[in-house]
């Protein structure tokens, strides 16, 4: 040993523990960004997630969650680590070293530091989102667009992470030794810090302003919507969230600071309270980042069973096992070679039914949205030739659905819609010919739900409005079971109707030419059209198994066993996803919990000697000990989970047409309740390791 | 050898200032012993601090042979410290992750001179305390008594003029406390060190040529052994910190 590098490096060596989590918690970090990013990055994740959709947004805002997540437990890691190395520094000095001989010393070490396990976590980034994608598609799904392919982009945000962490570290190591107090150290002596109370009715108060914010932020964007006519911008509706975050901030506080043992129980747990005194209020943000992360992670966990079980219901309640249209001037499989292909794969075609429909333009309203610097206002429009709509004669209806209903001329039966509304029109005309038919729509909605977005006229209307329309205005709809069939033959077929498909029906589903005509007349570009430019869902016709084309295509054939037989790999994507996305928010969760509690520890520690001198037994210690890590763990973990069953439940409350959960929504629920209870105990075993090494800690 | 003159402190606490400091004076010459006595609060730590310029004074000077000590920039002040000055502090402040004996040289190493002879050095200071033996542990392994003597041969191994103490028998039983006391003779006999140590204890005390009586910031006596026996100082000592107290009681 004959320098300070030599001294350093000895140093270095003896305290490898404090060394280890620090570079431990920044290559965890790292390697997760970059992993995670490599995703984002690749091909399928950015077919599968369409830009400016909904779930890319969600994605990209729980992954922004993770990354502040991963930097504040980098933050705390090397705040520990600065605390440990302040004795030294503090002797160093105490000795007569410079600060500036200490500063050269200190900044090689966190940037050796830093690169090496920076540098540790770019490199296995890769391999590890490449081992989590394989072992998904070798356990799970297999789909053949879920190519894994590198991309050297996806390392911008990890890299700009680790200038962000580097840059913080060294600005932290210049505010470490510009504090760093030789007095400090030579009277280690704890001088006795102001307290600042924790008003008692931060408790009941918080829980208030949560409820108050939460309903205030859930309904707010609808009140806009509906009342004012107005889709505020996101950012503006989020205010309202705010008094939620407040409370949370109000309730961890005072279950951190004060806890709800009030009046003579809280002497039991006078110590620990009293050790949160100081560390409270900064213990408390830690946590508020821990209830949000936590937050993240489940939203990410349940929304794919959320969407999987609703779904897998729609699946089960189908009416027939095959049914198919396309445009009339198509040149189609026939009912002849559709049994052909069935008895191929030995499978029996029964109750085949086939009938002819039409495609008019309905009345309706349409909001007509300007632009301002508000966000957008809307307001409702009338018009009388709105959007397609496609109508069946009642006669037809009825031999498909072997219904048997009646209609008078100038009645109309509408189905509901996609989304389970009903829906009315008063005015249907031919858009060839332009000649309309003033209609009324029947209070009850069609009862079947073999099909949706339908509308039933009397087979007199129907024959005078389908005068002059040309064929591509008119559909076949087939209908028909299947006995002993496969996902085979299912896969087959589908494959035959793509190919038989020309390119005019290359459309997703919300095409409509009706609403083109009409931006046409007024000059517009037609937004269907400007797929490139919104982003649209792209339809190719060559790649049929794509889960774009299968969830966007308008003529989509609903083949009981083919979407049994492809539902998993439709969700494949995003269940990889969000998978990914839980596993970096709790990893983040753990690490900080873990680091938090030890710091705790580590900064009380004479608490635990003196009441050591003052005769303590080690069981009141290990209790007092467990009361300290068990406020950093229960309050943020019991508080996320909380809020987002009740983000859950709220949003299951508000779907579907009536207010309350139906069978399928109760599945889904009681999965992501199962979900929160593996997680829960996963996190029970974290916090009694957590535990066993603070009692390590503590010699206990 | 070291020269305080005048030297004044006083802290701001809330908004008000509370003299710690009023003026104190005092002389230390070479190869001296002193201690410094006084009531809790009187304001020891807070002379000593001032002396080694951990804290800024306010007024006064610290003249350590014709070098102002309070007129130094922080980088000169840095080397003074190492070269000229050498500290033992109550909490010995060894640092947990090196051997004895390279905590013993590291003064040598962060002033990054004479490094071929610190080895050696260090191996007579060892040797001079006994405690060669434990050279090679790390100071959670030893006893307070030897890792209070590992800093004192750490403050002389580069022959500072002045040795600071605060305490440094505070943390230690009779015993212990005894090994280091003799540590401190061992180097004023041998090594003709200089040293300044405040303390409580009058036993400690008494083993200085002179110990200065410290009150409500003023020096308020100080009194001399000359050629008393060692337990007739303590008495005199103990005696003249009674009367002080019973003066303010009164
Ligand atoms: N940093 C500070 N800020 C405010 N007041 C201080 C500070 N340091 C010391 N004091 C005050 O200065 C006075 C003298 O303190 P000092 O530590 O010098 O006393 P002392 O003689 O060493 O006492 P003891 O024998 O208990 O160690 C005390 O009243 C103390 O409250
Ligand atoms: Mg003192």
């Amino acid at each position: 040993m004959k320098n300070l590098t030599a001294v350093f490096a000895t140093l270095r060596k003896k305290g490898r523990g404090q060394y280890l989590l620090l570079s431990g918690c920044l290559f965890f970090a790292v390697l997760l960004i970059t992993a995670f990013s490599m995703m984002m990055y690749s091909p399928t994740v950015q077919t599968v997630l369409p830009q400016g959709g909904d779930s890319r947004k969600q994605v990209m805002m729980i992954f922004v969650l993770a990354v502040i997540g991963c930097g504040a437990f980098s933050l705390y890691a090397a705040g520990l680590f600065f605390r440990y190395k302040s004795r030294e520094a503090g002797v160093l000095l105490a000795l007569g070293m410079s600060r500036r001989a200490l500063n050269r010393q200190l900044c090689r070490e966190v940037l050796g530091l830093t690169l090496e396990s920076c540098g540790a976590g770019l490199i296995l980034g890769t391999p590890l989102c490449w081992g989590i994608w394989s072992l998904f598609r070798l356990f799970l799904v297999d789909t053949p667009e879920m190519l894994f392919i590198f991309n050297l982009r996806a390392y911008t945000v990890p890299f700009l992470f680790f200038l962000f962490v580097l840059f913080l570290l060294l600005i932290m190591e210049n505010r470490f030794l510009a504090r760093v107090n030789v007095l400090d150290i030579i009277h280690e002596s704890h001088r006795p810090e102001p307290v600042r109370a924790v008003p008692s009715w931060y408790g009941w108060g918080g829980i208030l302003l949560i409820v108050l914010g939460g309903s205030l932020g859930y309904f707010a964007p609808s009140f806009c919507v509906r009342v004012l006519q107005w889709y505020a911008p996101g950012l503006l509706t989020a205010v309202f969230y705010l008094p939620a975050l407040v409370g949370l901030y109000w309730v961890l506080l005072f279950t951190v600071v004060g806890g709800w043992h009030r009046g003579k129980r809280r002497y039991a747990h006078l110590i620990e309270s009293g050790m949160m005194q100081f560390q409270g209020r900064q213990t408390v943000r830690n946590m508020l980042v821990v209830t949000v992360l936590v937050a993240g992670a489940y939203f990410a966990s349940f929304y794919t069973p959320m969407m999987m079980t609703s779904s897998q219901a729609a699946l089960k309640n189908r009416e027939a096992d095959y049914q198919f249209f396309y445009r009339a001037d198509q040149e189609m499989i026939s009912q002849a070679e559709i049994q052909e292909l069935a008895q191929s794969y030995s499978a029996q075609v029964v109750n085949y039914r086939e009938v002819s429909s039409i495609t008019l333009a309905i009345d309706g309203e349409t909001e007509v949205e300007t632009e301002g610097p508000m966000g957008v206002t809307y307001t409702v429009q009338y018009q009388e030739m709105r959007s397609e709509g496609r109508f069946f004669s009642v006669s037809a209806w009825n031999t498909l659905a072997r219904d048997n209903l009646t209609l008078e001329s100038g009645q109309c039966i509408a189905s509901l819609d996609r989304y389970g509304y009903p829906s009315s029109i008063s005015l249907v005309t031919n858009p060839v010919t332009g000649q309309s038919l003033k209609v009324e729509t029947l209070p009850s909605p069609l009862s079947s739900r073999l099909l949706s977005d339908i509308y039933l006229l009397s087979d007199q209307d129907y024959a005078q409005l389908i005068q002059g329309l040309t064929p591509e205005w008119q559909e076949v709809q087939v209908v028909f079971d299947a006995e002993n069939d496969s996902y085979a033959l299912a896969k087959d077929l589908f494959h035959r109707i793509v190919e038989s498909s020309g390119p005019e029906t290359a459309v997703f589903d919300g095409y409509d030419r009706i609403s083109k005509m009409n931006a046409e007349k007024a000059g517009e570009v037609y937004w269907g059209d400007q797929v490139e430019e919104l982003n649209l869902p792209v339809i190719d016709l060559t790649r049929p198994d794509s889960s774009s084309f299968r969830t966007n295509w308008l003529y989509m054939p609903q083949f009981q066993a083919l979407d049994e037989g492809d539902f998993l790999s439709t969700y494949a994507v995003y269940l990889l996803l969000f998978i990914f996305i839980s596993i970096l928010c709790f990893a983040a969760v753990s690490v900080i919990l873990y680091t938090r509690s030890q710091s705790l520890i580590l900064s009380n520690l004479w608490v635990y000697e003196d009441l050591h001198k003052l005769g303590a037994s080690a069981a009141y210690r290990r209790k007092t000990a467990q009361g300290q890590v068990k406020r950093v763990f229960l309050a943020p973990l019991l508080t996320g989970t909380v809020l987002i069953l009740c983000f859950y439940l709220l949003i299951l409350l508000g779907n579907g047409r009536v207010w309350g959960i139906d069978a399928n929504e109760a599945v889904a629920f009681a999965v992501c309740l199962a979900l929160a209870a593996i997680c829960s105990t996963l996190f029970y075993l974290l916090y009694r390791f957590t535990l066993k090494q603070a009692w390590r800690l503590l010699k206990l | 050898m070291l020269s305080v003159q005048n030297l004044c402190k006083s802290f701001l606490v809330g908004g008000e200032k509370y003299p710690v400091l009023k003026g104190v004076s005092l002389e230390v010459k070479k190869g001296e012993f002193v201690g410094v006595m006084g009531p809790s609060g009187s304001g020891k730590s807070t002379l000593l601090n001032s002396i080694s310029c951990y804290i800024p004074s306010d007024s006064g000077k610290i003249l350590l042979g014709n070098l102002e000590l309070s007129q130094l920039k922080e980088e000169q002040l840095a080397r003074v410290r190492n070269e000229k000055l050498g500290f033992v502090f109550q909490d010995f402040l060894l640092l947990d992750g090196l051997t004895v004996r390279e905590n013993i040289m590291l003064p040598r190493i962060i002033g990054g001179k004479n490094v071929p002879a610190m080895e050696k050095s260090a191996d007579l200071l060892c040797d001079l305390f006994g405690i060669s033996h434990i050279k090679n542990k790390y100071p959670a392994d030893i006893s307070g008594g030897e890792r209070q003597r590992t800093a004192v041969a750490r403050a002389l191994i580069n022959n500072p003029q002045v040795i600071l103490a605060d305490e440094p028998t505070g943390n230690l039983d009779s015993k212990s406390a005894q090994k280091v006391i003799d540590a401190f003779l061992q180097a004023k006999t041998q090594l003709s060190a200089t040293i300044f140590m405040v303390t409580h204890d009058s036993y400690a005390a008494s083993f200085c040529d002179r110990v200065i009586i410290l009150k409500d910031g003023n020096v308020q006596m100080t009194l001399e052994r000359e050629e008393k026996e060692r337990r007739e100082f303590q008495d005199a000592l103990l005696d003249s910190i009674r009367e002080s107290s019973e003066v303010k009681e009164s």
